[in-house]
């Protein structure tokens, strides 16, 4: 049996870990709700945006948090650019699938120009607070893993600001709920739509550089997380920012808690058994989520 | 993925136009006055020097090349110069078992020398057995390569993996009782290497009565060490093992700091001696323990030779597969001679035996065998002390004092 200490130590560990997939996956589901896009490639932004935070520590000497200064709104424009000039492109029809192989292409793509431009080596920040931490009753939170948490926590809350209190929110709201109501009462749907891209990108940026403060990053690591975060936005809901912000919590307090008993290599497997068991008993998601149905 | 590709396009082009390589003294031509006059001793080697190994495969080649040079040039062996006949078997074991077949069959070589890696050691060893010639080996640690049964076989290295903390085991289980670490955690990576290592220590500290309280393994491409470290340090083990290669050592350590554990001692493999390990963690380095098979500044007589000769002649300093592939130059050297001759025939059987029955004094320090060919010795082990990594066990080669307990990190 677990000691009291191991297992709150296991809990902030995992609300930490949870917090940065909630960031990740808010965007993934954001895609599929905008349009139905399936995007492979969230996670190889995510490693891109990691480099460019270690490039931008290692190489200029900068604190890998300013990197954001760039890769934010440069993410921001990738997202627009790719979904006007590519997946916009896509015939409606075939939309979703045409797009996972689409989105593949360019994951692989990232994948192949990172390995060209800064080998295969694995790459970890060294900061200069990097093994600091803080007591709380008795367990430790490291400095890195709270600021990387902090960052998922202000991105999330400001998008759901953004989604709820401006109008933009609110189109893309309506772009997400009906498309063709939202074309009737005046939205430019092609053009919202192009910016919600460009928003779930940004959050790539986000979430990559408040990765890239207390781990290893390597080109093809991006595998390792599109699996989890595919599995978080079904369980969520697809299209629900809120649901995949829960289920992200709660998978990632679940994996932290069951390495206990399981070991590293076992406890990866909830994300896949909350897949199984949330597409065989209630494929719309445990929360909330009106759009698997149709799917 | 691309440099390999290169490598590969770069060795094929250099060895499908000219395969062997034929080294030597440059003077080699009047040695009638050598035992035998028959001319130089040719050792048939078969190297991957293209494909999967082509890397440590070269490392080997170099080592090889640099032995056969420093023997030429203090006059040969047994009076007769030395000559390398190396085939490139393309990581292939196939091709490794027909490379061999020809060298000592159809070339008629007088010795032979082991090729890089287990894949590779285990089908060309059956080939010297068949042949009945004395078979040192510069890469085969596996424990599989000691199971075939094979009698001429042997590994010129200090020690297989599990035997890779032999001193720190004895050092630990020799300290006074009240001192003695009580329990111990371990973490492996999936990898037969690097559990070998770990385990190998876990098993001897076991039977020595330290408790086992955490043992975890992950697999190689795990980034995330915070829930094993959570584990570890909650354990509040004495001693904490880490079974790692490089980067899952490092980032093992970075948790267990962030958790604020500090152990007595702390023992990883392979990464703390890699050479931006210090900054890697933060130059949080303090008593960070290490085992290595061979150091460029162990006091071993030859190897001072060895580290000034090789670096003059490839411009720079030899890392741990050269340093092999001199042993057992070395190994060989030593046998031929003692017994006084090097053909083909009974002389092999008699090579043999005295490699069984002697020490020899290498570059990675004195070596025995057991009788599978196993090296009886351990790795040396470093400490991380003010900044710099050095040796600390075993006493005869020490460089500074093993702490213990060790500072904190």
């Amino acid at each position: 049996m677990p000691s009291g200490a191991l297992l709150f130590q296991s809990v902030i560990l995992g609300l930490l870990l949870g917090g940065l997939y909630a960031l990740l996956a808010a965007g993934l589901t954001l895609y599929f709700g905008i349009m139905r896009v399936v995007m492979i490639a969230h996670s190889a932004f995510l490693i891109l945006a990691a480099y460019l935070a270690w490039f931008t520590h290692e190489r200029l000497g900068i604190d890998p948090l300013l990197s954001m200064v760039v890769t934010v709104p440069l993410f921001f424009a990738a997202g627009v650019l790719m979904q006007r000039g590519l997946l916009s492109r896509l015939r409606p029809m075939t939309l979703t699938m045409m797009s996972v192989l689409l989105t593949f292409a360019i994951a692989v793509l990232i994948e192949g120009l990172l390995g060209y431009a800064f080998t295969g080596t694995q790459r970890r920040i060294q900061l200069g607070y990097g093994s600091a931490s803080i007591g709380l009753f008795g367990a430790r939170i490291a400095v890195v893993k709270l600021i990387a948490f902090g960052l998922a926590a202000v991105a999330l809350l400001a998008l759901y600001l953004l989604m709820k209190k401006t109008k933009f929110g609110w189109a893309l709201r309506a772009t997400i709920q009906q498309p063709d109501a939202a074309r009737l009462v005046g939205i430019d749907t092609e053009k919202i739509a192009g910016y919600g891209f460009g928003l779930g990108l940004a959050t790539a940026a986000i979430g990559g550089t408040a990765l890239s403060l207390d781990t290893t990053i390597y080109p093809s690591l991006h595998w390792h997380w599109i699996g989890p975060l595919m599995a978080i936005i079904v369980v969520g809901g697809l299209g629900s920012v809120p649901g995949a912000a829960a289920a992200a919590l709660l998978l990632g307090l679940m994996q932290s808690l069951l390495q206990i008993p399981m070991g590293t290599t076992w406890a990866q497997t909830i994300f896949y058994l909350a897949l199984f068991a949330t597409l065989a008993f209630r494929p719309q998601g445990f929360f909330g989520g009106r759009l698997a149905q149709r799917f | 993925m691309t440099g390999t590709t290169f490598r590969r396009t770069r060795g094929a082009v250099a060895l499908g136009a000219a395969i062997i390589l034929t080294l030597g003294a440059c003077g080699g031509g009047d040695d009638g006055e050598s035992s035998g006059g028959d001319g130089p001793i040719v050792v048939g080697i078969s190297l991957p020097l293209t494909g999967d190994f082509s890397e440590p495969g070269k490392g080997v080649q170099q080592g090889y090349e640099a032995w056969a040079k420093i023997v030429n040039d203090s006059g040969g062996l047994l009076g007769r110069q030395v000559e390398l006949k190396i085939l490139d078997d393309q990581s292939n074991a196939d091709r490794v078992v027909a490379d061999y077949e020809q060298l000592i069959g159809s070339d008629k070589v007088d010795l032979v020398f082991g090729p890089f890696s287990t894949r590779l050691v285990v089908p060309s060893a059956r080939v010297a057995e068949e042949y009945g010639m004395l078979f040192v080996e510069p890469a085969g640690a596996a424990n599989e390569v000691f199971q075939q049964g094979f009698k001429n076989l042997f590994y010129a290295a200090p020690a297989v993996a599990n035997d890779h903390y032999n001193y720190l085991a004895e050092h630990i289980l020799a300290l006074p009782a009240d001192q003695r670490p009580k329990t111990a955690a371990y973490a492996a990576m999936d990898d037969p290497f690097a559990q070998g290592t770990a385990y190998g220590l876990k098993a001897k500290l076991e039977a020595g009565g330290v408790r086992t309280v955490a043992n975890e393994v992950y697999p190689p491409n795990t980034t995330d060490f915070s829930s094993i470290a959570a584990k570890i340090a909650d354990s509040r083990a004495d001693v904490v093992v880490g079974g790692s290669q490089y980067q899952d050592g490092v980032n093992l350590i970075v948790a267990l700091q962030q958790l604020n554990y500090q152990p007595k001692l702390a023992a990883f493999s392979t990464a703390p001696t890699n050479p931006e390990f210090a900054s890697a963690i933060g130059n949080k380095t303090e008593g960070i323990l290490s085992p290595t098979g061979y150091s460029q500044d162990a006091p071993y007589p030859s190897n001072k030779e060895f580290v000034e000769k090789y670096t003059a002649q490839f411009g720079s300093p030899p890392e741990e597969d050269q340093a092999n592939a001199y042993t057992t130059g070395q190994v060989v050297a030593a046998a031929v001679t003692a017994v006084g001759c090097a053909e083909q025939g009974e002389c092999q059987q008699k090579l043999v035996d005295w490699v069984r029955a002697n020490k020899v004094d290498t570059v990675v320090g004195p070596l025995t065998w057991d009788e599978t060919g196993k090296p009886k010795g351990a790795h040396m082990i470093q400490q991380w002390s003010g900044g710099e990594i050095k040796i600390v066990l075993p006493a005869d080669a020490k460089e500074a004092e093993f702490l213990y307990p060790k500072p904190a990190w």
